[in-house]
């Protein structure tokens, strides 16, 4: 018999963000992300409590994917940021906290939510405006001529990771490795419609930094035992091996029916005729002069002994992830059934030889064009290693992005105090009309303005966690004052590069704190571009990701200011 | 989810770091204090002398407790030394840390300058690595003792390679009773010795200028050229004295291994230390003079195998090796049983009797038609055919490693294989040999309820370290030096270097950063001193520069003193320290610390290592260090600190954070 539970009503939450939890918990999120914030960020320890595993991180995707928020407000935040996250990699912090900066200063300024939604609109329509126009100051143009800018954009993703425990030296090795990388995925015969081919990080931890690297082609793990008898393979010329690749089981288990029972006689095996059929396969394959079978799940062992006896290489457990880059580097077809495949199926290889890295031994398929690469990744301790996998991949990606669109932004908070006085100089001098086709008065426009401006600023300052911040008045650039000195007048003794590193302090730069939390002098004039772009070591970003990052930023913003009421179901 | 602030000033991790650490101080140097783990749900104890093992006992379930658990199994399975350095450094560094925390110095200073100092001190110690091939020269020409002339030459006495090694080294006759060989032995000597220099200064300067080349293949080191030695070690036996800090019983062991590899890779070419090729047999029971290491295989079986033993006496035996069990059960990895399969009889069979008999007299009936006597198997193995196969006169053992199989494979030319159907009667190997172990005093062996056998083959490359003792509790820890000792060598002859050992490096290391932490007081009131990349993570007012480095400086302090307080060189913690300070000076005072360091440790005088009376003359013992165990020890000690350092919050997630909500400790917590 049934009970019948009554239903229990919907909660309704009226005006969500007049209340004292939602504050208080965006507040502490914005606490915990601020504090993540760049390359002196502080990490959290993330864990379950009972002795599970321990992540050590100060990334946005990691503690994101981790926090579990339970108020719908911040829900939404944290899934618009995670979904910008998983498009563009970068950027995730910096949407995150100036997320929760537009909503906590804009709702602290009491003007009606549909007024700050289209002045915020309108500001950052002028900011993106700003940045894809020629004139913008904070950007500059990637030219892959020439390695420097694209070592830039991998170095300062690396550095902004702490968790990764890299030196210098490391830095620079790991930002070669990742342009290297990079450069192998892009194909060398471009026809119609090019693909990027991919990078594959295989993990090798518990050893040095600097013991990473990058090879052309796949590395396949397999054990020990198997590593030591590896015989020669069949091949079909010297530089050509046929390669056939199986993404179905071929350990011998026969098909699993869900439901219902198979009634077999006694003296009839399953197990036989289902290792007779493999045997089949494994005739056909010497047949065809296959020289490589790979498998992504388990090959029989008296497959695997028969395949040798043959000079073929046999090599299972693959796993899925080598298989679209396997197949795409063969050119063959992933073959899904061991009753009946054909000969188109098969690919070809360049060759195949073992490595081994520490205790760990592989099989290494070299391809004739290599558009798929292996990033052998060390680093000395488990949670260190995911921390670095998680940022080389970021920087691939980010690479990957910035080819679509060969711009990057000044990094080191840089582009966001450039962008803060750009947007305070403009609405300075904004003409009437415009304030009336946003429907507002002036003053009201100021003060969203400056708020948006000064959340802006505060994303600029979560870099700093020791420290002080400055900004100059002639480029808008972010300048780091070291702590410990005693406060001096004159600020130009101590400081000696801004935060992204194109401006050196050779010159009076008219220096004031940046602070976000107080009003600021307006600016007369616009904010300049710097003149040279001589630095070596400048700190960049990735132009599309913070681009995006910004629009995900205010919308999401604009988006929790919008909301009047909640309605939660609770059954 | 719930949320914790680490306190900044007394910062919990860094906390629990120093006090966890702070338990594995007497396990540090050549002399250490065991002890005991008493599990107090059995009774059962256990002595250690290991951070390993230390670790293992200790209730880790704080997240600073996993890291260190974490970086202390990761350095032991790279390096299999250096985890007690690795955990004594990580509590100093973590003292020092909150120290500097107390006076206000900011975290990314604190981050920035101690790696970078660190870093330094790595590089400053270079100068104390001595090339391998250096070492041996050195050594092997101190001990051949000039006598009537300089023409003295050893000769190598021939050892039969199935005959046992005692706990005696190799005999070894001086060439001088033959004038005939004096001369042309040594005219061999000395070309080969020419010709040594070449190929080693071409193997250590690929080392340098790949870091690739020595990685590839860590489980066998080549050393060519090496064979025409003019002493009796064997171009290794020296070195291995000088890892083995005074640990004699495993440094005869370990000679006995270099003299069998050698002479096996002379009749093969080349000569190597193949750690792959080493196995142990633990034997608790007997006194530890009967550890000795024996070609072959060696391991206990049960009275009732031992019995079969007596009808294969000189006989050579056909040997199957079998990678997975050997039960009815066992399929290979990846294969999953149907469970939806039903089997039907049309006719009740009556004589096939029980289910399992069925795989037990084929698998029995296989194993007699292809006439094997000896079956290794990797994995377990079926009670019940045990007992047919005594029966049958066949020997069959479990839970053999995969390096025995791989050795027997080798010789035998036996193939494993998974299942007994797989043709196995083709793979099946011959050759082998069996007899009952037994002690170099020739004592029968009684363990109790398990008989040591010995298991080999003509030209087999493996090598059983039976490993004795007379307290059981003591086993586990006779095993772990064993292997530490070796892995030494090992990564010794890898690195193609070794550092000064006896506390040289670190002496140079607290050296170098106090000059560092003075030069930097130095530059006060001056610029910030830009380093690193970039200017966040740069720029530190040189009073806190200072600070870091003293905090540094005071983890090899602290590291020396305890070592000197260890092996009794000090009474007291404040006599190390004046002794320490002593040396300081007089380094300053001389100049140049390294050339005071390299001039003391040539003189043996520092804080000489070796606390075991040697045998012999003194003046030939040194003391080295391996190069990477060690400052990867350092790296990973400081790497770990800083982590936690820099941490400044703790997020709970899962299930436990509900508990903390409704726990007496939420006040300590905010939710989201």
């Amino acid at each position: 018999m049934s009970r019948l539970e009554a239903k229990k009503p919907s909660l309704f939450i009226s005006d969500p963000l007049t209340k004292d939890t939602v504050s208080q918990s965006l507040s502490l999120l914005n606490r915990i992300l601020k504090s993540c914030y760049g390359p002196a960020g502080r990490l959290k320890q993330l864990h379950n409590g009972v002795g599970g595993y321990v992540c050590i991180t100060s990334q946005s995707s990691a503690i994101l994917g981790r926090l579990s928020v339970s108020h719908p407000v911040l829900k939404v935040l944290t899934a618009s940021v995670q979904n910008h996250i998983a498009r563009f990699s970068d950027c995730g912090l910096f949407t995150a906290i100036l997320c929760c900066s537009l909503i906590e200063n804009f709702k602290s300024l009491h003007v009606p939510s549909c007024t700050v939604i289209k002045i915020s609109k309108h500001l950052l329509s002028l900011c993106t405006d700003y940045l894809k126009s020629e004139a913008c100051g904070c950007r500059v143009s990637v030219d892959f001529s020439n390695l420097k800018t694209l070592l830039c954009l991998a170095r300062s993703i690396l550095t902004s990771k702490p968790a990764c425990m890299l030196n210098a030296t490391e830095v620079d090795h790991l930002a070669m490795l990742i342009v290297k990388a990079f450069m192998f995925t892009i194909p060398c015969h471009v026809e119609t419609k090019a693909v990027l081919g991919k990078c594959v990080t295989v993990p090798v931890k518990g050893r040095r930094v600097l013991d990473s690297t990058v090879l052309p082609g796949l590395l396949i793990e397999t054990p020990e035992i198997q590593f030591a008898k590896l015989l020669s393979v069949k091949r079909i010329s010297s530089d050509t091996i046929k390669i056939a690749l199986f993404c179905v089981s071929m350990s011998g288990d026969l098909f699993n029916p869900e439901e219902g029972t198979i009634t077999v006689h006694h003296r009839i095996s399953l197990e036989m005729s289902e290792l007779n059929q493999l045997l089949n396969v494994g005739k056909q394959l010497v047949n065809d002069e296959v020289g490589l079978v790979v498998c992504q799940k388990v090959i029989h062992p008296s497959l695997k002994q028969y395949l040798k006896e043959n000079q073929v290489m046999a090599v299972d457990r693959a796993g899925l992830s080598v298989m679209e880059p396997l197949s795409q580097m063969t050119g063959s077809k992933p073959i899904a059934s061991i009753h009946s495949f054909s000969p188109s199926c098969y690919g070809s290889l360049k060759d195949v030889c073992t490595k081994s890295f520490g205790s760990k031994h592989f099989v290494h398929l070299i391809p004739n064009d290599t558009v798929v690469c292996s990033l052998v990744l060390c680093n000395r301790n488990e949670t260190a290693w995911d921390e670095l996998k998680c940022a080389c991949e970021t920087a691939e990606h980010v690479l990957q992005l910035t080819i679509k669109e060969p711009l990057a932004l000044l990094g080191g908070g840089c582009t966001e105090s450039h962008l803060a006085s750009y947007v305070r100089y403009k609405t300075c001098s904004l003409s009437t009309s415009s304030f009336k086709d946003v429907d507002c008065s002036q003053t009201q426009y100021q003060l969203i303005a400056d708020a948006f401006c000064r959340s802006l600023e505060s994303v600029a300052c979560s870099l700093s966690h020791d420290d002080e911040i400055l900004t100059d008045m002639v480029y808008g650039h972010c300048w780091l004052v070291p702590s410990g000195f005693p406060s001096v007048s004159n600020w130009s003794d101590l400081l000696s590069k801004c935060g992204c590193g194109i401006n050196s302090n050779t010159q009076n730069l008219n220096w004031r704190l940046l602070q976000p939390h107080f009003g600021s002098p307006t600016i007369q004039s616009c904010p300049k571009e710097p003149s040279v772009d001589a630095a070596d070591l400048l700190t960049l970003d990735c132009f599309a990701a913070k681009y995006s990052g910004l629009q995900v930023a205010v919308e999401t913003a604009n988006l929790i200011l919008d909301l009047s009421c909640i309605i939660e179901d609770q059954n | 989810m719930a949320f914790r602030d680490v306190n900044s000033r007394r910062h919990i991790g860094l906390q629990q770091l120093s006090s966890l650490a702070s338990t594995g101080r007497t396990l540090l140097g050549p002399v250490k204090s065991c002890k005991f783990i008493v599990d107090e749900s059995t009774n059962q104890s256990m002595l250690i002398c290991s951070a390993v093992r230390l670790i293992e006992s200790l209730d880790l379930t704080s997240a600073a407790g996993q890291l260190l658990n974490e970086t202390i199994q990761a350095q032991n399975k790279e390096f299999k030394t250096g985890m007690s350095t690795l955990l004594f450094l990580v509590g100093a560094w973590s003292n020092a840390i909150l120290e500097c925390l107390q006076q206000n110095v900011p975290v990314s200073a604190i981050v920035s300058v101690m790696s970078e100092g660190l870093n330094s001190c790595c590089e400053k110690v270079q100068c104390l690595q001595i090339s391998v091939h250096d070492v041996n020269e050195e050594l092997c020409s101190s001990s051949v003792r000039p006598n009537t002339s300089n023409s003295k030459t050893y000769e190598i006495g021939l050892v039969s390679p199935l005959a046992g090694f005692g706990s005696i080294a190799s005999p070894v006759r001086s060439a001088d009773d033959n004038n005939a060989s004096v001369i042309s032995g040594s005219g061999v000597t000395a070309s080969s010795c020419k010709q040594k220099r070449l190929t080693h200064s071409r193997y250590f300067g690929a080392l340098a200028t790949s870091p690739f080349s020595s990685q590839l293949d860590d489980s066998r080191v080549c050393l060519s050229g090496q064979s025409a030695h003019p002493c009796e070690c064997y171009g290794l036996g020296h070195l291995a004295r000088a890892l083995s800090h005074g640990n004699e019983p495993n440094m005869k062991l370990l000679k006995s291994i270099v003299a069998y590899q050698h002479k096996r890779a002379e009749c093969s070419g080349s000569s190597q230390f193949n750690i792959a090729e080493i196995v142990t047999c633990c034997l608790p029971g007997l006194p530890e003079s009967c550890s000795c290491v024996c070609p072959g295989f060696v391991t206990l079986v049960s009275p009732e195998q031992a019995t079969i033993i007596k009808h294969f006496r000189d006989k050579p035996l056909r040997i199957l090796l079998m990678d997975g069990d050997l039960t009815e059960e066992y399929r290979h990895l990846g294969f999953t049983k149907p469970r939806n399969v039903r089997t039907v009889l049309d006719r009740p069979d009556l004589q096939e009797g029980r289910p399992g008999d069925v795989w037990l007299n084929t698998t029995l009936d296989i194993l007699i038609r292809s006439e094997v006597n000896l079956v290794l198997v990797k994995g377990n193995v079926c009670e019940n055919l045990m007992e047919r196969c005594v029966a049958n006169k066949i020997l069959v053992i479990g839970s053999v490693a995969q390096k025995v199989l791989c050795a027997f494979g080798e010789v035998s030319g036996a193939r494993p294989v998974t299942y007994l159907t797989q043709r196995s009667a083709s793979c099946a190997g011959s050759g082998a040999q069996l007899d009952l172990w037994t002690a170099s005093d020739g004592r029968a062996t009684d363990l109790g309820e398990l008989v040591p056998v010995r298991i080999r083959v003509r030209g087999i490359a493996l090598l059983t370290a039976v490993l004795t003792t007379a307290v059981p509790a003591k086993m586990q820890l006779v095993e772990d030096q064993f292997w530490t000792f070796v892995y030494r060598l090992h990564h010794a002859l890898s690195d193609g270097k070794v550092f000064l050992g006896g506390g040289a490096v670190e002496l140079l290391c607290l050296s170098h950063s106090q000059a560092l932490a003075e030069q930097s007081l130095k530059l006060a009131n001056k610029k910030p001193v830009k380093e690193f990349h970039g200017p966040w993570l740069a720029a530190s007012s040189a009073e806190y520069k200072s600070v870091v480095l003293q905090a540094l400086a005071s983890g090899w302090s602290q590291y020396l003193s305890a070592i000197m307080c260890n092996t009794a060189k000090a009474a007291s913690l404040f006599e190390a320290r004046t002794l320490i300070e002593h040396h300081l000076k007089q380094a300053t005072d001389c100049g140049s610390p390294s050339a005071y360091v390299l001039k003391e440790f040539q003189m043996g005088g520092m804080f000489r290592g070796g606390p075991v009376p040697f045998t012999g003359s003194a003046e030939g013992f040194r003391v080295y260090d391996n190069v990477t165990a060690k400052t990867e020890a350092w790296r990973r000690a400081l790497d770990l600190v800083l982590l936690v350092l820099q941490t400044d919050a703790e997020i709970i997630s899962g299930p436990q954070s509900n508990q903390l909500l409704n726990s007496h400790a939420s006040s300590e917590f905010m939710f989201l």
